[in-house]
């Protein structure tokens, strides 16, 4: 198939989306192509717009990569969220204790400890997985509810920030800020990391044979064990993976955008990282482009919102949309 | 003695949202549909009862029965999309997941609006069985409660006898054990799927509008907080069983009341992790009991007839 | 005088996505006979009568019963016209008992209260006449595999059936127990029923059934009388021009002259006191002491369920023995993991294709590389040479015949008998010392069957040794060296080449040791 006949199920599933959502808008006395007008080019209309979009676009990708690993191994990891958070969590606490150091030492320090975090979040529901053969989609959801308890604890105890009216924490040193890409608007070089870590990603699953292996035991886990692959490995060592690339993202949220801790910093960044994964196949080469496709939509529905009072849910429902037109496609595909 | 009475009558009173949520999720299971959209469900259903109610003027029974029908269409969308069209349970249980939680906040912005009070529902009224209520110590925590604790309990035995001691029980289990054998015998497969995904729905969805009907009076963003995905916990290690699951809700209840009270009651444990508890406590939970716990063999997948078995 | 055809299956067209599975088939049978449907695999038989019981749906053609059409969407329909069906993989509901799963659909005397004291006196009562007894209360999966088929025979005969198809029958018995089912046929004929017998063992068919009609790739080949019948004119009814009867290795009647194995080298496999114990302490392998020569096909025979498998996944390692050691050359392998063993020369063919060995959401290439991985000429310095790769596989595609689009093609759109063919060129694809194989021809028709035996018996020129677990005997007598017999995870006996006897490897089949059977003939 070229890659245009590829494409084509994508774009009607967008357009079914966009008519569905419409009607919507419309009943509510919206100006309908005003507001698609807004979702989609409010990324092109000025530099802070595609800025913006970038800044979503980083934990994103970030977010839908923590979710393709382990499916790639026939696993659901939806802790991405309490993984993200206490990346952010160990990434502010570094850099708060080590606010005078240099950042030659601390910016390393804060990534390293955000990344360590987040895998380590990620081994809970792993090992759970490996010793008891709990499903892990329970208990990784679960831990999200019990990541949100310890950031609050964290942003309203020794290192809040007596002048902020929402829970968060002091700044961190500056040692420990993500190098600007470009000052202003303000792009950090966590766009990098995220480049890289898709591409790494990528040249993992397609080319070594390690990433056969996780391809294998997704694909069949008792026929990849009987001839040879370590499969409870396999799961944990995805799911850890996993763990550390959504560390990561709240690494970036923190030491590349707020430069301190705040409640409410993973959005629902999990929730769109599983609908990207989801849109694109489980396929790591088509999440960034995805991802990129959905900040637009964000930025937009953020925009929507404020000038024209339309709810940003609309957009997050053209998204779920997008999701189930595209799984439908496959449907179609088939017969 | 008098607070260990209120307890126990707050443990029955919480428990039903677990009970209404498990066993619908467990009948799906038992032909074989693994649901994984109930954080949705319930909220769509919390959302859009507590608005029916509300633009009736404080109609209960509107409530539910909006409820139940917004629950029986994600359950019928379920079953069309597994069952008839052979996609994963799991993606598109998320993807109904993520559908729901969209509309229920979306749906009540739209309605009615940013509003500067929180409106509200009065809440459902206790019915107190006439002489068993006066029964000191049992009166109060077993018998003077609002119509759904009671049906509740009677769902949990009436499913228990249905599934174990009757025809029709024997043969909707089949489904979820061994389709192909089931369909052989010329049992329909597909209505025993569709049935027990659209009512399994319906009750998952009552288990939503329980929240803002019987808690707070009104519907706010994520207000289940993570309940649905407790409700997948316990219907596990119940065993996908219809008695297990009303004890192991007992259990959760108590566990949800236990950790509210001494927040309240002021011990020096920070809230935060009191809050964390009840998840803690399943995961718990989960490890000593998942090796031991039966499940339908079929459960998760779906059954295509002409499928030729290489 | 010919009776009156009481069933009539006329020019019956069936298509799966591309592949014509029947082509214009027409069956008819008589009140009172065994008639039996033969034809390699992929002949169209079970296809014929899944249609005829309403699992599957004909495209083409009408099926007519006592002179009126019928009109079957399920299976529900073909049992309200008294027609039943015995798979040839049985269709029970594990956890249930036995009546359980004879009682399901039918509607029972107390549907609210499941009080089935009546059902099961009506079971007793069946059980008896047909001489298929069975217990009640027993959980489905706790039963021997002859007696589960004793239970799906019941499940027919309890719904009063007119038309009992039977799939392929004898596959999990004995040779004692094929007799047993025979006269149990016998009854339920006499009765005025018939019986559909689906077979593609040809001495089977002449020796019970009246009649038979022979299928070939989804045609009618031939229709005959057991008196007109013979084995050449089936042979050449089943095969056709596909293949040279005269060379061929699965016509040859065991009369290949033995090649001799090399008795000097140190054995390729030797197994010391293997015993193997599941979790809860029941032996699924008891104390296996036996050698495989360097150059021998040493067969494994017993009914299913006796070991076999726990024997295949001791010796590849994918399970480790609780007891005894296993060397390989001489040197002690029993702990070593899978990945070891394939590396060492270990190849597997497992019985189970499709859960224990094939990747369906992967391609083709990828399937063919499992457990190779690793190892040259594919991978180097941790990453997977694919251009290597997609060459070889290419080369193996048109070797083995396998029918597929290329090495990019996905699994799952390949049929069962080239999932095979890519487990055996998998198999072969490393010049294997040792290849364990467990069934490695179920689901081949007759060529692809004797293109297995050829290249297992070039591998033994080559002086590379074969352990062949079957639960075909005659496959076994075929081309083993040596067979021995597993029961209940015993070698009760292993016999060589020149004592092969068919009905004593049947008497070791069912548990009676050679000893007794001595003192047997010594009562009798």
């Amino acid at each position: 198939m070229t890659i245009v006949r590829k494409t084509v199920p994508y774009l009607i599933a967008i357009i079914a989306s966009f008519a569905a959502a419409g009607i919507f808008i419309a009943l509510t006395g919206a100006n309908v192509f005003q507001a698609y007008e807004t979702i989609l080019i409010t990324s092109f209309r000025t530099p802070n717009g595609f800025v913006q979009t970038l800044l979503k676009f980083i934990p994103l990708t970030l977010q839908a990569l923590a979710f393709t690993i382990p499916l790639t191994a026939g696993k659901f990891n939806m802790g991405g969220e309490g993984q993200m958070i206490v990346g952010a969590i160990a990434a502010s606490a570094v850099g708060i204790v080590g606010a005078d150091l240099p950042a030659i030492v601390l910016l390393p320090l804060v990534i390293l400890a955000g990344v360590v975090a987040g895998a380590l979040w990620g081994f809970i529901p792993a090992y759970l997985l490996y010793k008891f053969n709990i499903n892990e989609i329970l208990t990784s959801m679960l831990l999200n509810f019990v990541s949100f308890q310890i950031i609050d604890l964290v942003a309203t105890g020794v290192w809040r920030d007596p002048v902020a009216g929402h829970p968060t924490t002091v700044q961190i040193g500056a040692g420990g800020f993500l190098p600007m890409l470009i000052k202003n608007p303000p792009l950090n070089a966590g766009l990098i990391l995220a480049l890289l870590v898709a591409a790494g990603v990528y040249i993992y699953t397609s080319r070594t044979a390690g990433g056969y292996e996780l391809i294998a035991t997704g694909a069949n886990p008792r026929a990849a064990s009987v001839f040879g692959i370590n499969v409870k490995r396999m799961f944990v060592f995805s799911i850890v993976l996993a763990g550390g690339i959504a560390g990561l993202s709240g690494v970036i949220e923190v030491a590349g955008v707020q430069h301190r801790l705040i409640v409410g910093l993973q959005h629902n960044f999990l929730v769109l990282g599983v609908i990207i994964a989801l849109i694109a196949k489980g396929n790591n080469l088509a999440v960034p482009f995805v991802a990129f496709f959905i900040a637009i939509l964000e930025v937009g529905a953020s925009a929507m919102q404020r000038t024209m009072n339309v709810p940003v849910e609309m957009v997050f429902i053209v998204e779920a949309l997008v999701l189930l037109f595209v799984l439908l496609s496959d449907v179609v595909r088939r017969r | 003695m008098d607070s260990f009475v209120t307890f126990l009558r707050l443990t029955l009173l919480s428990m039903v949202p677990f009970v209404l949520a498990a066993q619908g999720t467990m009948l799906g299971g038992r032909t074989g549909v693994f649901n994984v959209a109930q954080e949705g469900i319930m909220l769509v259903g919390a959302s859009l009862g507590f608005m029916a109610s509300y633009m009736l003027g404080g109609n209960t029974v509107a409530g539910i029965i909006a409820a139940m029908l917004v629950g029986g269409i994600f359950g019928l969308a379920l079953a069309y999309f597994t069952t008839t069209l052979k996609m994963n349970q799991f993606v598109i249980g998320l993807s109904l997941l993520f559908i729901g939680t969209g509309l229920s906040t979306l749906i009540p912005k739209l309605i009615i609006g940013v509003t500067l009070s929180q409106p509200l529902i009065p809440t459902l009224q206790d019915l107190p069985i006439p002489l068993l209520s006066k029964i000191p110590v049992l009166g109060p925590i077993l018998f003077s409660h609002n119509i759904l604790v009671y049906f509740s309990i009677l769902l949990s035995i009436g499913l228990w006898y249905f599934l174990f001691r009757t025809q029709l029980g024997l043969e909707l289990r089949s489904v979820g054990e061994n389709p192909h054998a089931a369909d052989s015998l010329g049992i329909n497969t597909v209505k025993h799927r569709y049935l027990t995904a659209i009512i399994g729905g319906m009750l998952i969805g009552l288990a939503g509008v329980y929240l803002p009907m019987v808690y707070t009076g009104t519907f706010t963003e994520g207000m289940v907080k993570g309940r649905g995905w407790l409700t997948i916990a316990l219907t596990f290690f119940a065993g996908w069983s219809p008695l297990p699951v009303l004890y192991g809700s007992l259990f959760f209840a108590g566990i949800e009341v236990a950790s509210y009270r001494f927040q309240a009651g002021g011990i020096a444990i920070p809230y935060q992790y009191l809050l964390m508890v009840p998840y803690l406590a399943t995961i718990l939970v989960m490890m000593f009991t998942f090796r031991k716990t039966r499940v339908p063999s079929f459960l998760g997948n779906n059954y295509d007839r002409e499928k030729r078995s290489l | 005088m010919e009776k009156e055809a009481i069933l009539e299956l006329r020019n019956i067209r069936k298509v799966f996505d591309k592949t014509v599975a029947l082509d214009s088939v027409s069956f008819s049978l008589y009140p009172g006979e065994i008639h039996g449907l033969l034809g390699g695999n992929g002949a169209g038989k079970t296809t014929l009568m899944n249609i005829l019981y309403g699992l599957y749906r004909k495209d083409e053609g009408e099926i007519n019963f006592h002179g009126k059409k019928l009109n079957i969407q399920g299976p529900r329909d073909a049992i309200d016209n008294k027609i039943g069906m015995v798979h040839q993989h049985f269709l029970q509901i594990g956890n249930y008992t036995v009546l359980e799963n004879i009682v399901l659909g039918t509607n029972v005397s107390h549907p609210g209260s499941m009080d089935l004291s009546a059902e099961a006196e009506k079971l007793a009562d069946l059980g008896k006449r047909f001489f298929l007894p069975v217990e009640p209360n027993a959980v489905v999966d706790t039963l021997p595999v002859g007696t589960r088929q004793k239970v799906e025979i019941l499940k027919a005969l309890y719904r009063g059936v007119e038309v009992l198809i039977l799939d392929e029958p004898t596959t999990n018995l004995t040779p004692q127990e094929v007799d047993d089912l025979f006269d149990s046929l016998r009854v339920i004929v006499n009765e005025g029923r018939s019986i559909v017998f689906i077979t593609h063992k040809l001495r089977e068919v002449l020796h019970v059934c009246d009649r038979i009609t022979v299928l070939r790739e989804g045609r009618n080949i031939t229709s005959l009388t057991r008196a007109e019948a013979s084995e050449d004119i089936f042979i050449r009814a089943m095969v056709g021009d596909q293949m040279e009867i005269e060379g061929s290795v699965y016509f040859s009647h065991a009369k290949m002259a033995n090649v001799a194995a090399n008795e000097s080298a140190t054995p390729a496999l030797e197994m010391k006191n293997v015993g193997l114990k599941t979790k809860e302490g029941i032996s699924r392998l008891t104390d296996l002491n036996f050698q495989i020569k360097q150059g021998e096909i040493f067969g494994v025979a017993g009914v299913a369920g006796n070991g076999q498998r726990e024997l295949a996944e001791c010796v590849t390692g994918v399970v480790l023995p609780s007891e005894g050691s296993i060397l390989m050359h001489g040197k002690d392998v029993t702990a070593l993991p899978v990945n070891e063993l394939l590396k060492q020369g270990v190849a597997y063919i497992p019985e189970d294709r499709l859960h224990d060995g094939f990747l369906p959401k992967a391609n083709v290439a990828q399937n063919l590389i499992l457990g190779y991985h690793r190892q040259k000429p594919y991978y180097e310095h941790g990453l997977i040479k694919w251009n290597t790769v997609y060459d070889k596989v290419r080369g193996y595609i048109s070797e083995y015949n396998i029918k597929t689009n290329g090495p990019e093609d996905p699994g799952g759109n390949l049929s069962g008998g080239n999932i095979q063919r890519v487990m055996i060129a998998r198999a072969f694809s490393m010049d294997a010392n040792l290849l364990v194989a467990h069934n490695p021809t179920r689901g081949l028709d007759i060529p692809s069957m004797d293109f297995v035996y050829n290249k297992m018996l070039d591998h033994k020129k080559s002086g590379s040794s074969t352990l062949l677990i079957s639960e075909d005997l005659d496959e076994l007598l075929l081309i083993s060296d040596r067979i021995a017999v597993l029961y209940r995870g015993q070698i009760l006996g292993i016999l060589d080449r020149k004592d092969f006897d068919k009905y004593a490897i049947g008497r070791l089949m069912s548990g009676i040791r050679a000893e007794e059977t001595a003192d047997l003939r010594a009562a009798s």
